[in-house]
């Protein structure tokens, strides 16, 4: 996938979405691969299986990738 | 007089020393002898021009089913592979109880998606323990196999339905050491367990319920007998891939048994994760532990139908609006012109040139022949339309039934996986062989080994390829007299042309039991393939050699 996505200004109050990515799953499905930035600084990643992926999107009506980036990884995580 | 002398080949004998010009004599199922002019034998194979190799292993599959119609696991024997490690991820054929089958079939039709044919009409169930499971699996080998038992179903075996529930208590740990013990006793190569799996329904599988406390009574089990402990961690995740390292690194050493864990992936998201994990893997071999990481060839490919929501539509909203509702209702979307208006403008001016012109149509569904195997680029030219409009058009007029693949959309990355494969911490492996059956074909990874990181990129010799999938992996298995060219050693070989050895275009074949379709791919370059002496692959044909066996162990 080629569109372009947006960036954020990472707000260190809390631990946000800074990228969001289709990623290869081993399964042969398309999962979904976040960078998470933490509100010390750190970042992390982490691989999203499809049926959480969707449930995700859906938790936060995110219509694409970008309805991701730079929203709270803790609605996320309520969202799981 | 010899049973079969291989002539007139480079002789890469498995320990990573140089090729040298040899002939390979075999008697009795072994090596005779290797050298010149050794003498008459009964049959010849001329392997000039040609690599002569020990057959190569491969230790994550999942054949486990397959291997009772099928004891040549094809197409992995064709490729060169002589011996497979499957019961992997925690599931195994035994020990299981007659009344625990169904619960066990599903688990492997998530895992392997089995057809459940594969199950009623391909074997007779004749057994409940392990060593009946291997006496029915000795039956019809042509390859050799080094089974593992699963966790989950000794799980099952020992706590019913309560096996997916609960940890376990200390009298069914207890049934579970000597359930494990009678496995090992019945030649099984050491422990399965996964914490990612899930059953048919998406609930978790038995293993994932157990408490440390019950591994490491296991891991004790398995150090009585210095076997193996595979495991598959929540690789989604680095940083808790990187605590089960220290854990599996915790029971290695307490117990002195080896471990491996898999899958390991490269990722350009997140170029650091793997990395991480093998510095992780070195300091834990430092400390004296065996933890080896299981890192895959091929790259990741993602497929998809429209059948399905698929996440390969995530940047594109109108898209995904479409795609994600109830099949009567994205019908319907994907035949109203005005959706399809939305969703041409989303694919790009460029008619969905760059994001779908490459995808493939894969076949083996409702996809006209006449278009597997083509681009949805050239699909859309043949058709007079976009890729996008093709993309729409061609899934409609087959129910969505038509399936494409995004080929090598991850662990793509050979200047960065070369060297990491040849890390002598790094054990090439988890290709999943005979799972995933529907959805990507597991075979071919041995080959494409040799044409990417050997011929292509260079990151390893012809020798130090040859080493690592057969005797480094013997020794990390413990697999006795195998993985190496030496007099007295299995006769596993493999003739085959290091300038064209690969993998084959993947394909659908219909040779599951009821009618079943897999995706498999061929073997390119590969000449002969003996096991345990005896043919069993030749002139691009299998012959009607049985000479596998359950592999002994050191």
């Amino acid at each position: 996938m080629t569109a372009p996505l947006r960036q954020v200004e990472v707000d260190a109050a809390e631990a946000i979405i800074e990228r969001a990515e289709i990623a290869a799953g081993h399964d042969g499905t398309a999962e979904l691969a976040l960078a998470i930035r933490y509100e010390n600084g750190v970042a992390g990643h982490v691989t999203i299986d499809a049926d959480t992926g969707f449930s995700i999107m859906r938790a936060l009506g995110a219509a694409d990738l970008n309805g991701l980036i730079g929203r709270s990884w803790r609605e996320v995580s309520k969202g799981l | 007089m010899y049973d079969l002398v291989i002539k007139g080949g480079r002789v890469v004998d498995g320990t990573g020393a140089p090729a040298f010009a040899a002939d390979v004599a075999v008697k009795d199922g072994r090596i005779a002898a290797i050298g010149e002019a050794l003498g008459e034998a009964k049959a010849v194979v001329d392997a000039g021009g040609r690599v002569v190799a020990p057959g190569f292993i491969d230790p994550h599959t999942h054949f486990d089913v397959q291997l009772l119609w099928d004891g040549a696991a094809k197409p992995a024997l064709e490729h060169g592979i002589t011996a497979v490690v499957p019961g992997n991820c925690s599931l195994s054929l035994a020990p299981l109880k007659a009344v625990d089958r169904k619960t066990l079939v599903g688990m492997f039709q998530q895992i392997e998606e089995m057809p459940p044919e594969a199950f009623t009409e391909a074997f007779e169930w004749t057994w409940e323990d392990f060593a009946g499971y291997r006496r029915a699996l000795e039956q019809n080998l042509a390859i050799n196999v080094a089974p593992l038992v699963g966790h989950s179903v000794i799980r099952l075996w020992v706590m019913g339905a309560d096996a997916n529930q609960r940890a376990a208590r200390a009298e069914e740990v207890a049934a579970m050491q000597d359930l494990l013990r009678e496995c090992l006793k019945a030649g099984a190569v050491g422990l399965s367990t996964s914490f990612v799996d899930v059953d048919e329904h998406a609930r978790p599988v038995p293993s994932r319920f157990a408490d440390f406390a019950e591994l490491d009574a296991l891991a004790a089990v398995l150090g009585e007998f210095g076997r193996m402990l595979q495991i598959v961690p929540e690789f989604y995740d680095t940083d808790i891939t990187i605590a089960r390292i220290d854990q599996l690194a915790e029971l290695s050493l307490r117990h002195g048994i080896p471990t491996t864990f898999s899958p390991v992936f490269d990722s350009r998201f997140a170029p650091h994760a793997a990395p991480r994990q093998l510095a992780r893997v070195e300091e834990q071999f430092e400390r004296g532990a065996r933890v080896w990481p299981q890192m895959q060839t091929r790259p990741i490919d993602i497929s998809f139908s429209l059948l399905r929501p698929s996440l390969f539509f995530a940047r594109l909203p109108a898209w995904m609006r479409t795609l994600r509702q109830p099949l009567a209702e994205r019908l319907a979307a994907l035949r109203d012109p005005a959706t399809v208006e939305r969703l041409l403008t989303d694919a790009g001016p460029d008619g969905g040139d760059a994001l779908f012109g490459s995808l493939v149509a894969r076949g083996g569904d409702g996809c006209p022949p006449e278009f597997a195997g083509e681009t949805l680029a050239e699909i859309a030219t043949r058709r007079c339309e976009t890729p996008a409009q093709a993309l729409i058009s061609l899934s409609l007029e087959h129910g969505l039934d038509v399936a494409f693949i995004a080929a090598s959309r991850g662990h793509d990355a050979t200047d960065r996986i070369g060297p990491m494969l040849a890390s002598p911490h790094v054990h090439i492996g988890a290709s999943d062989g005979g799972a995933h059956i529907s959805s990507f074909a597991t075979y071919g990874d041995t080959g494409y080994l040799f044409s990417e990181f050997v011929r292509r990129s260079g990151a390893m010799t012809l020798e130090e390829a040859v080493k690592k999938i057969t005797s480094e992996t013997a020794e990390i298995w413990r697999l006795k007299d195998r993985g190496a060219l030496k007099q007295g050693f299995a006769a596993d070989i493999v003739v085959f042309d290091p300038d064209s050895i690969d993998r084959g275009e993947e394909h659908p074949v219909f040779d599951m039991p009821g009618d079943g379709m897999r995706y498999v791919r061929g073997s390119i370059g590969v000449d002969t393939v003996v096991v345990n002496g005896k043919i069993a692959w030749a002139k691009g044909a299998y012959t009607d050699a049985k000479a596998g066996e359950i592999c002994g162990l050191a």
